[in-house]
């Protein structure tokens, strides 16, 4: 037969191995097998009380199995588990001839919402009866009410559960809302649009007279409601992110770049003294850059940027004071990254003429065998070799930029940074100095130590 | 017969004759529809997939639930008692011999009947879960949903009518609704059981039925239209 590779934490499942003995009515006829003489209508084989109830986390209790005299069990053949795991004898008790009880005490809460599961067994293992215990806490007042209105259009909330939420039991979240002068109370009905404890209120929204708004939380133990925030849908306007964002260069400046973005379309008419903010990086980088005091403009210049190098750029609107209101509204989300690379600059060191790699390649070459040879041959040389040339080469970059030492040597040996590395090597590479002085890259004035 | 004065000899009017009755006749006769469609060999394929892939759903769908009914739900050998109550769903398992002389018709019907009343007790199930297990149900019971309407195509296709109406609701008996938590939960978990052996059989079932019914064909499909 066929078996089936389980899955952690998922049953697996037999091929059940021969028809179960039961009676199908309202069944196609050819579906009951047995002839209705063997077939025998079972009465529940026993009772359990208290059956599901309700109980407060600590609780005690004590649940009884009564069996059915149809099954001709007595107390002395039956067991209790709980989630499957056996109770011991110590708790048990006999009431009677057919009924068995068992004591729980500070009972835990219960370890998953669909109850824990108290179970009458029969000597050989067979379920007789169960009862699901549900143990919980009453709910918390549910906290931090946030709400925010999409053009004016809708009226989302969200909120958190009190505590660390769930209290072990299902929690049932409601949000209910009512105009503040008026009486009747209004239930929002679309939940978990913005996640979990999120409610939508898609229609009929009344402006300039504010709201009130609160949460009821629910559970099998009791209620509990949240304080009542007070709001006016025109406090908490957001939109949509602004479209069109176009980024392009400013002319041939490396190190600028001009943003371009539309007013949101929904609120377009009445953006006025909407608000704006960009934020960019560069591509290899995750910290953004805000941009803050971007007004109403449609359009901004980022300046004091790098050369040849691709920056990512997003833009954000708030309807600021829509409808004369004095507050801030909500920023929108930002808009979908548009990317736009600056000009490269022509004069940066190392940059991509061609010639100049050329040489470099050749140099770079040329170099390298030299560094091999003067390892084998001097000594003390150990710390020669092509990445102190590339060091070197970085710093005369940073030096050429700083531009201050016009006419200066750009180096001496001595005033290089490692100067710590060719003393640790005991000198220049000894006596061969005096022949590195001659070589070519390295300029007439280079002293020696 | 028309009597029609004119040239034509005997023959010609009596075909001529003919083939206007034919033509005043056709809006009332089936509309022949010739579809170059890929028949019901290719539904059946469909179908049979179908079951495999749902197969392979409810392993997990069906580990979640169990989680969420909690042990002894979730262990691997757990087997409580079936006890007599209005079964949800017809049981799946059938005698071999019983289930070789189906008809095809029968063996259909069979299929979709089950799995109509499995998607309403699904839908019923105990929505109180977390909100992983309501999408993996819903997921569920739109795919388990595409299975039904397979085969009914395929029975259309076949030109078997389908079973009537919606599923008709278990006589109700004393105390046959789950009338406690846990009894529920243990209905659920027959329910899933069931369910479970009903897609191990279907796959047998669409085997079959491939056999008979050659993949390929071009069908005259017959619609009745004012019949």
């Amino acid at each position: 037969s066929q078996s089936h590779s389980p899955t952690p934490g998922a049953p697996t499942w037999p091929r059940p191995p021969q028809p179960p003995l039961h009676c199908g009515y309202n069944l196609p006829s050819m579906q009951c097998l047995l002839p209705p003489s063997l077939c025998v209508s079972i009465a529940d084989p026993a009772v359990i009380s208290p059956q599901d109830p309700t109980l407060l986390i600590g609780s005690s209790l004590v649940a009884t199995c009564t069996v059915s005299p149809d099954f001709h069990l007595g107390a002395e053949d039956l067991y209790w588990t709980l989630n499957g795991r056996r109770l011991p004898a110590a708790s048990y008790a006999t009431l009677g001839p057919t009924t068995l009880s068992v004591a729980l005490a500070h009972l835990n809460g219960s370890k998953q919402q669909s109850g824990d599961n108290l179970v009458c067994h029969s000597r050989d293992g067979g379920i007789l009866a169960g009862s699901c215990l549900y143990v919980g806490l009453p709910p918390e007042k549910p906290v931090n009410i946030s709400c925010w209105s999409k053009n004016m259009k809708d009226l989302t909330c969200k909120w958190a559960p009190g505590t660390e939420g769930e209290t072990f039991l299902h929690t049932n979240y409601t949000l209910k809302y009512k105009l503040r002068w008026y009486g009747r109370d209004n239930t929002c009905q679309e939940y978990h649009t913005a996640g979990p404890y999120s409610c939508h209120i898609p229609k009929d929204l009344a402006l300039f007279t504010p709201y009130e708004i609160w949460v009821e939380a629910s559970n099998r133990l009791g209620v509990a409601v949240s304080d009542v925030v007070m709001l006016d849908i025109l406090d908490v306007v957001t939109t949509d992110p602004p479209p069109d964002v176009h980024v392009s260069r400013v002319g041939d400046l490396e190190d600028q770049l001009s943003v371009r973005w539309s007013s949101p379309p929904a609120l377009k008419d009445f953006l006025f003294q909407a608000k704006y903010q960009i934020q960019y990086r560069v591509e290899d980088s995750s910290e953004w850059k805000v941009v803050d005091d971007v007004g109403n403009q449609t359009s901004c210049r980022l300046a004091g940027l790098r050369p040849g190098t691709v920056y990512f750029v997003q833009v954000r609107c708030n309807p600021f004071g829509i409808y004369g209101s004095k507050k801030a509204g909500i920023w929108s989300d930002w808009s979908i990254p548009t990317a736009a690379s600056t000009p490269r600059s022509e004069r940066a060191a190392g940059g991509c003429d061609p010639k100049g790699g050329e040489q470099n390649t050749t140099l770079r070459r040329e170099l390298k065998q030299f560094f091999g040879w003067v390892k084998k041959h001097a000594y003390g040389c150990s710390n020669l070799g092509i990445k102190l040339y590339d060091q070197w080469r970085v710093w005369l970059q940073k030096s050429h930029k700083a531009r201050n030492q016009v006419g200066k040597e750009p180096f001496t040996l001595l005033s290089l940074p490692w100067g710590g590395q060719w003393g640790a090597g005991g000198g220049l590479c000894g006596a061969r100095t005096r022949w590195l002085r001659g070589a070519p890259f390295i300029s007439a004035g280079a002293s020696r130590r | 017969m028309l009597n029609v004065a004119g040239e034509l000899s005997g023959d010609s009017w009596g075909i001529f004759t003919f083939l206007c009755a034919a033509l005043c006749n056709l809006p009332a006769l089936p509309a022949l529809n010739c579809t170059e469609e890929l028949g019901p060999g290719h539904s059946i394929q469909k179908t049979y997939d179908l079951t495999r892939y749902l197969e392979h759903q409810l392993r997990t769908l069906a580990g979640t639930y169990l989680n969420y009914l909690g042990p002894p739900f979730n262990e691997p050998d757990f087997n409580p008692p079936r006890l007599a109550r209005a079964e949800r769903v017809p049981s799946a398992t059938v005698d071999l011999e019983l289930w070789r002389g189906l008809t095809d018709n029968a063996r259909l019907a069979a299929n979709y009947r089950a799995y109509s009343r499995v998607l309403c007790s699904l839908r019923a199930l105990d929505a109180q879960g977390t909100a992983e297990l309501r999408h993996r149900l819903g997921h569920f019971c739109s795919s388990l949903q595409g299975l039904v309407l397979s085969i009914a195509g395929v029975m259309s296709s076949l030109g078997y009518p389908l079973p009537a109406g919606p599923p008709a609701q278990p006589p109700a008996q004393a105390g046959a609704a789950a009338t406690n938590d846990f009894l529920k939960k243990m209905d659920d978990f027959w329910l899933l059981k069931e369910l479970q052996t009903w897609l191990w059989r279907s796959a047998k079932d669409f085997n079959r039925l491939k056999k008979k019914v050659p993949p390929a064909v071009v069908t005259l499909r017959m619609e009745a239209r004012g019949f």
